[in-house]
């Protein structure tokens, strides 16, 4: 009988389907590798079993009982431990008392500060030789490196004895030596019986640690088999999906010669050194796991994040992204899927949020409405926008046609580069047809476009060159015959986590 | 997501008052005894002091109280009122029940009770019903300055001289106010090395990590704002004593000198970080700026502009601190 398991699993959010049946079934003193790429649900179902996300059906069985969990604290007494990718650490308490957060040793029910102090350093013991600098029990959390804090949330972990161990991304800010100081915790749990679902991104370890790999597809679970059962490729291939391997995007369209915009070594937050040419008339994508850089490369030319170095040009004239009017002026027009933060003015009419952008670049003291309503238009028809009127809030319309809303704001300014950020994160189908379309058409009469999109088959189908990037640097171009689902997931994937070379 | 593209420095050797943002407090405090020994010669002498620290209980009670809100990240802008509630409530039984001493016992237990049913309610309005803590406490402190009012529409009432005269005197020699204070610091010594202390802690500095770790954060902000109500409650018994009377209007000012004297005293008004003792020390230095006040004669209103400009630049010494941080988290 399994420790764990989940059958048919289905999560929305809102129109996003997440989970749509997943399945998985961990046995006792298993180390169980899931994976999948992007938005393919592995990361809500590992919320849903650990109790921080409620599913809208199937079961979780733990010892063949089924679960209902409330809250994370019940997953923590059915003894379940998540290490959490974007970690569970308060900065500004000390390591001991993150480690035993809740579960800190009494004595008369007072906290016992010798016995916390002496257990956080027995379990900091153990990663000493992994670590370049010893970890402090009494250091605050907030002057840690990226490494010792991950060491630290995995040491929150372990020394919670979980019966179930989740690792959602523990080893991503890891070296070597700590990857394998790691593993031979993985193997300590194992030999007493603990079960473990290990993710990551890089196939190497999962090849390494995993007795077993379950691989999820848009939500569903497409392949589970032994480690020793399988190989690189035919997880790979599961993870693209059998048909698709084949498939190549066509170009559709012809970008020219002329340089539209040219960057060379761009740092900025989460930016090492990124260069590349964007042509006029071009769609150039974005490509890789999630938070690599892509987002944030968009927001640097568009002066909402600082840049440390780098250069830009637009049209071959030097440009300094310091704010977003500044952006405007030189013609950029940024577009964010995050609609609710980056996006519509809620309860505001229809007209005011399609000219918002006119405004701001024009900065005029006296607003003629029938000179604007003449700009917004054919924006409007050409986007197909269908409303009652222009007077009517923004949020009477559908989602999608909220983002054409967005979408017609940037173009008001008649923008000769479009910066698209994750554009049709949480949009309908036929919406993001019509958006390709238009992309398509704006292409045409020469606007280029930088695409950042957390959806592969789009960037596949859209984009006439893709950029792979990985922790902040770009570490592969795939052009022409190269765009395939497979040459994507190769680069994104196999090279997983850049600082496991450094 | 962790930040791999570039590994963050440790920052070390920070300023020995970012460490210890209460130093400068302790700084001031020694100044404004030496000032205000100036200005009253007799300010060292023992009954002095005893008045003078009897003249701060209330404000250093509301100030521990608050305390534990703040390191929530959470805030009560009712506790002031709580204070003038519960004075009221215990003047007004011991006044109408004609001072005996069931009256007395009466009395107190029932303002004790309406501090912690008040507290309750706020924690329940913040932590369960997911109300924004400064809006909803606002509201409460209007509901419950509108009670002293129903309560007790002008200042007055009789408490038996036995009560106030108790109060005035002292048990084993000591002072009883002195007993008070010590109550509130064994409080606070205790509570130091509770379970609840961490979580309340870890709940201030970062609520979604948390609840992800399993923590009972509903649990534990409502209890935060219960301790709150406790100490308003104490406060209000203590005003009891001293004015012999009750007063609806009695607490108005302690809100504002309970936040000024916890951010006086370092704890952060973002959460996670402070102590219950930096904020008696904040509330002293506090009751001894307006006794600056009170003897070069200055107008009242300058309590209020002196408290205000406090909370002001202890928020932009916070600002700046985060900006320190901004590019590390």
């Amino acid at each position: 009988m399994p420790v764990l398991a989940a059958s048919g699993v289905r999560k929305r959010f809102g129109e996003v389907v997440a989970l749509a049946g997943a399945e998985f079934s961990l046995g006792a003193g298993e180390v169980h590798a899931l994976i999948g790429a992007n938005g393919c649900g592995k990361s809500t179902l590992c919320k849903v079993i650990a109790g921080a996300t409620a599913a809208d059906a199937g079961e979780i069985r733990i010892d063949g009982e089924t679960v209902r969990f409330t809250g994370p604290q019940d997953a923590v007494a059915s003894g379940i431990g998540v290490f959490y990718q974007e970690l569970s650490l308060i900065a500004r308490m000390s390591v001991a008392e993150n480690i035993f957060l809740g579960r800190e040793p009494l004595r008369r029910d007072f906290v016992d500060r010798p016995r916390l102090h002496a257990a956080t350093a027995a379990a900091l013991a153990s990663f000493s030789a992994a670590l370049a600098d010893a970890i402090d029990p009494e250091a605050q959390v907030a002057d840690l490196t990226a490494d010792q804090r991950q060491i630290v949330e995995l040491l929150k972990v372990l020394t919670a004895e979980p019966r179930i161990l989740i690792l959602d991304e523990a080893t991503a800010a890891l070296d070597r030596d700590q990857v394998q100081t790691v593993f031979r915790c993985i193997r300590e749990l194992k030999a007493r019986g603990r079960s473990i679902i290990f993710i990551s991104h890089r196939m190497e370890e999962v090849f390494d640690i995993a007795d077993r790999i379950t691989v999820m597809r848009n939500g569903v679970t497409v392949l589970s088999t032994p480690t020793a059962e399988t190989t690189r490729e035919a997880v790979v291939t599961a993870m693209v999906g059998a048909a698709a391997t084949a498939r190549t995007a066509h170009a559709r369209h012809r970008p020219g010669e002329e340089v539209a915009l040219l960057a060379e070594g761009l740092a900025a937050s989460r930016l090492a050194g990124v260069s590349f040419v964007l042509h006029r008339g071009e769609i150039l994508g974005f490509g890789g796991l999630h938070g690599q850089g892509q987002s944030e490369i968009l927001r640097a030319l568009f002066g909402m994040l600082p840049m440390r170095a780098g250069r830009v040009s637009i049209g071959g004239r030097p440009y300094q992204p310091k704010r977003p009017l500044v952006a405007m002026r030189r013609s950029l027009s940024y577009l964010s899927g995050d609609r609710s933060r980056n996006g519509v003015l809620a309860i505001r009419p229809i007209f005011e949020n399609l000219v918002l952008s006119l405004l701001v670049r024009d900065r005029r003291l006296v607003v003629a409405r029938a000179r604007l309503e003449r700009l917004v238009a054919p924006i409007v028809a050409r986007l197909k926008l269908k409303f009652s009127s222009y007077d009517a809030p923004v949020t009477e319309l559908s989602g999608g046609n909220q983002q054409k809303v967005v979408i017609g704001r940037s173009l008001a300014i008649a923008p000769a580069i479009m910066l698209l950020d994750d554009p049709t994160k949480g949009i309908d189908m036929q919406a993001k047809e019509d958006l390709y379309a238009t992309m398509d058409e704006l292409c045409a009469q020469g606007m280029s476009i930088l695409l950042y999109s957390s959806d592969d088959m789009e960037l596949l189908n859209v984009a006439d060159r893709i950029l792979v990037f990985n922790a902040g640097q770009v570490v592969a171009e795939l052009a022409g015959e190269n765009r395939t689902e497979y040459a994507l997931y190769h680069a994104a994937y196999a090279t997983g986590g850049a600082l496991a070379d450094a | 997501m962790p930040d791999t593209a570039r590994p963050a420095r440790p920052r070390r050797g920070r300023l020995l008052t970012q460490r210890h943002p209460y130093l400068l407090t302790i700084l001031v405090f020694v100044l404004l005894c030496g000032i205000n020994t100036a200005l009253q010669p007799t300010f060292l002498l023992p009954s002095v002091a005893v008045s003078n620290l009897s003249s701060f209980l209330p404000m250093t009670l509301v100030a521990i109280g608050q305390t534990y809100v703040i390191l929530g990240a959470d805030i009560d802008l009712s506790i002031g009122t709580i204070v003038s509630l519960v004075n009221v409530i215990a003047a007004t039984i011991i006044d109408s029940m004609g001072g005996s001493p069931l009256s007395i016992v009466l009395g107190l237990t029932a303002g004790l009770a309406a501090g912690l049913l008040a507290g309750l309610l706020n924690g329940v309005c913040v932590a369960l019903l997911r109300f924004q803590p400064i809006v909803t406490t606002f509201a409460t402190g209007v509901v419950f300055a509108g009670l002293a009012l129903w309560v007790l529409p002008q200042a007055g009432g009789q408490v038996p001289p036995a009560f106030y005269e108790a109060y005035a005197g002292g048990v084993l020699g000591i002072p009883t106010v002195v007993w008070v204070l010590l109550g509130g610091i064994g409080f606070g010594l205790l509570v130091r090395r509770l379970r609840f202390y961490h979580a309340l802690r870890a709940t201030g500095g970062n609520i979604q990590a948390a609840y992800q770790t399993g923590l009972p954060v509903a649990r534990v902000r409502i209890t935060a704002y219960v301790i709150a109500g406790f100490f308003a409650a104490v406060a209000g018994l203590v005003l009891v004593g001293e004015t012999a009377s009750g007063d609806p209007l009695v607490g108005a000012s302690l809100t504002m000198s309970s936040i000024c004297a916890v951010v006086l005293g370092g704890t952060a008004l973002s959460g996670c970080v402070g102590s219950f003792a930096g904020s008696i020390l904040g509330a002293f230095v506090l009751g001894l700026i307006n006794n600056v006040i009170f003897f070069a004669q200055m107008p009242f209103e300058w309590q209020g502009l002196v408290q205000g400009l406090i909370i002001l630049a202890a928020l932009s010494g916070g600002v700046m601190m985060a900006r320190g941080r901004a590019d590390r988290t």
